[in-house]
């Protein structure tokens, strides 16, 4: 038995340690706000917060977060950057068919918590691994620098 | 014949003779002579027992015990083509020379070995004498092998009697003249191949001398890790110091502290050698992957513990290597050696890399996946980091498996090259100018190499 601590509250989950975070959310936890894209962390639709950095959790097993604390897609929004992009994704309309758009924000929230005026060059370097097939990208680029100016 | 002829071959054959004996002195070296002392054969060994199999499994079954061998032995690694039935061979090599298959050592009796006896077997892995008389290629370790107990040796041929049998005939090898012609081996057999069973040494303890038979006779360790002369034989004067192979790069094993292991633990050894990974160091990939997969980590605690007592008893041999970077690269992409230096590499690796890597190198997800420390990303050749980039990692360990996926489908090699130039530079203590021609080259060299899937 493991115990998670997960948009704040505590989880005990029995289940293989080499299992990748992203089932144990989804199958053990129906935290179903995260996606399943690819598969081998090459898309970024699987995006989380684990102990404050974005990871993709296809790739982290269970056994390797520790007692590391995770914010995913659900708890995302309590917390003041997450609020802020939430908000501003939903002035600019950025999502189109919305799959990768967990991801992008739990990207952006990131790219926020550890620089809170991006340039353009920042934002391609920290958004790089999410991919947007509907090619939101120009909208993504917008949101978060709107988010950036939000006074807290 | 005129008498000119008759002269011709006289001083060809001094000539081949001359060579042989230099050969023995210049090139060939006991593999085991830099240790001194005196050995005495294995019968007249005062002390435990330094062959066969860990006390643990003394009392098991031959096909248990030859099991055991086997694994220590991997024979597996090159007798199995990738995607195909363990030991029924079809592994290519690719030399400058041309290209040569392992072949198939399942029991089947049209393909394999299912009519060899014990004295054929024998020839096979002490000799390297194909049942049919015909000579092999020292590819086959035999001259590793050589120093292998025929007791040993039998349990092995036991254990590969129990497996299914294949039917996998031989490929035809593709190599060009003169070294098409196997019965010129005789002439290599006779300098580099000792044909003479392990030695304990009576200097040495009994674990230093189970390190050896392991490391020697069975692991056959030297074939990838000591350079070659040009008669394509271990060059023991620099044993262990780290050579090519396979388009990988086999490192430095010697107790240099800046090119080998010298400032590794003995616990990250034994990590290493029994995971294929070491907290600090980074993890195996490529053929060495291979070999802490098939072959060491079967291995029982006390013989791990043995081969890290012999690997710290070889000289120290300095190779070209540089000292290790041990510091992380800062946080943001904007600051570090590799800022604007290589914005294609940069580009890259944000979108491919970064997610698992992080821009200081130290991954957020498995220390497996943290390149500080790393001796290939150290390594200004940039041969590992590009070759793993290509094949990616997909290994089946007992901690679970460890993924990287292969990029050598999806990207160019100009792009494999920039992204392993921002690597070696970014994170390691000099960067490598690799350009595409060098991955292409790097791709063809380790044709092997399985393409590794998605999980699941």
């Amino acid at each position: 038995m493991l115990t998670l601590t997960i948009n704040g509250l505590s989880h005990d989950v029995d289940v293989p340690e080499d299992m990748p975070l992203l089932w144990v959310l989804r199958d053990h936890l129906n935290l179903v706000g995260t996606k399943y894209g690819c598969g081998i962390a090459q898309c970024g639709v699987c995006t989380v917060h684990v102990g404050g950095k974005p990871v993709r959790s296809c790739q982290l097993t269970i056994g390797d977060v520790g007692t590391r604390a995770v914010v995913t897609i659900e708890g995302i929004g309590s917390t003041p950057n997450g609020a802020k992009v939430q908000q501003a994704w939903m002035e600019a309309a950025v999502p189109q068919c919305g799959y990768c758009q967990a991801g992008q924000i739990m990207s952006a929230t990131a790219l926020l918590d550890s620089n809170p005026q991006p340039d353009d060059s920042d934002i391609d370097a920290a958004m790089a691994g999410n991919i947007c097939r509907c090619g939101t990208y120009i909208r993504i680029r917008r949101a978060i620098k709107n988010a950036a100016a939000k006074s807290a | 014949m005129t008498m000119k002829k008759a002269i011709g071959i006289v001083v060809a054959a001094i000539a081949v003779v001359a060579l042989g004996f230099s050969g023995c002195l210049f090139l060939g070296r006991d593999p085991m002579s830099f240790a001194g002392g005196s050995t005495v054969a294995l019968a007249a060994y005062q002390g435990v027992d330094i062959t066969g199999v860990p006390a643990q499994l003394a009392s098991a079954d031959l096909v248990k015990r030859g099991e055991y061998l086997t694994h220590a032995a991997d024979c597996q690694a090159c007798h199995t083509a990738p995607g195909g039935a363990p030991f029924a061979g079809g592994f290519a090599f690719n030399m400058p020379f041309g290209t040569i298959y392992s072949t198939n050592i399942t029991p089947d009796k049209q393909t394999g070995i299912g009519n060899y006896t014990d004295a054929q077997f024998l020839a096979a892995v002490h000799k390297g004498i194909r049942a049919d008389g015909e000579k092999l290629y020292p590819a086959m370790p035999y001259s590793s092998y050589t120093y292998m107990t025929d007791a040993d040796a039998l349990a092995i041929k036991a254990y590969l009697f129990t497996l299914a049998p294949v039917h996998a005939p031989a490929r035809q090898d593709q190599l060009s003249w003169p070294f098409s012609q196997r019965s010129l081996l005789a002439i290599w057999n006779v300098v580099f191949n000792p044909d003479e069973r392990f030695r304990p040494n009576t200097g040495q303890s009994p674990q230093w001398n189970r390190g050896a038979y392991l490391a020697e006779a069975m692991g056959h360790c030297g074939e990838c890790h000591t350079p070659r002369n040009l008669a394509y034989a271990p060059d023991n004067h620099g044993k262990f110091a780290g050579a090519p192979t396979a388009g990988w790069r086999a490192y430095n094993i010697t107790g240099d502290k800046d090119s080998g292991i010298g400032n590794w633990s003995d616990q990250d050894l034994f990590s290493y050698l029994s995971t294929g990974h070491a907290n600090g160091h980074g993890g195996a990939a490529g053929p060495m992957g291979e070999a802490a997969d098939d072959s060491l980590s079967y291995l029982v605690p006390d013989d791990t513990h043995a081969l890290v007592a012999y690997l710290r008893s070889i000289p120290s041999h300095a190779s070209d290597l540089p000292r290790t970077v041990k510091t992380a690269a800062p946080a943001s992409y904007k600051e570090g050696v590799a800022a604007e230096s290589n914005s294609r590499g940069e580009k890259i690796f944000a979108g491919a890399c970064a997610s698992c890597h992080d821009w200081t190198g130290v991954s957020p997800v498995t220390d497996y996946a943290t390149l500080t420390g790393v001796r290939a990303v150290n390594d200004p050749s940039a041969t590992n980091v590009a070759q793993t980039v290509i094949n990616g990692v997909n290994r089946k360990t007992v901690e679970g498996t460890i993924f990287m996926p292969a990029f050598g489908e999806g990207y160019s090699d100009d792009d494999i090259a920039a992204v392993a130039n921002y690597v070696t530079a970014r994170f390691g203590a000099k960067g490598a100018n690799l350009t595409g021609k060098d991955v292409a080259d790097l791709r063809k060299q380790a044709a092997q190499q399985s393409k590794e899937t998605p999980n699941g």
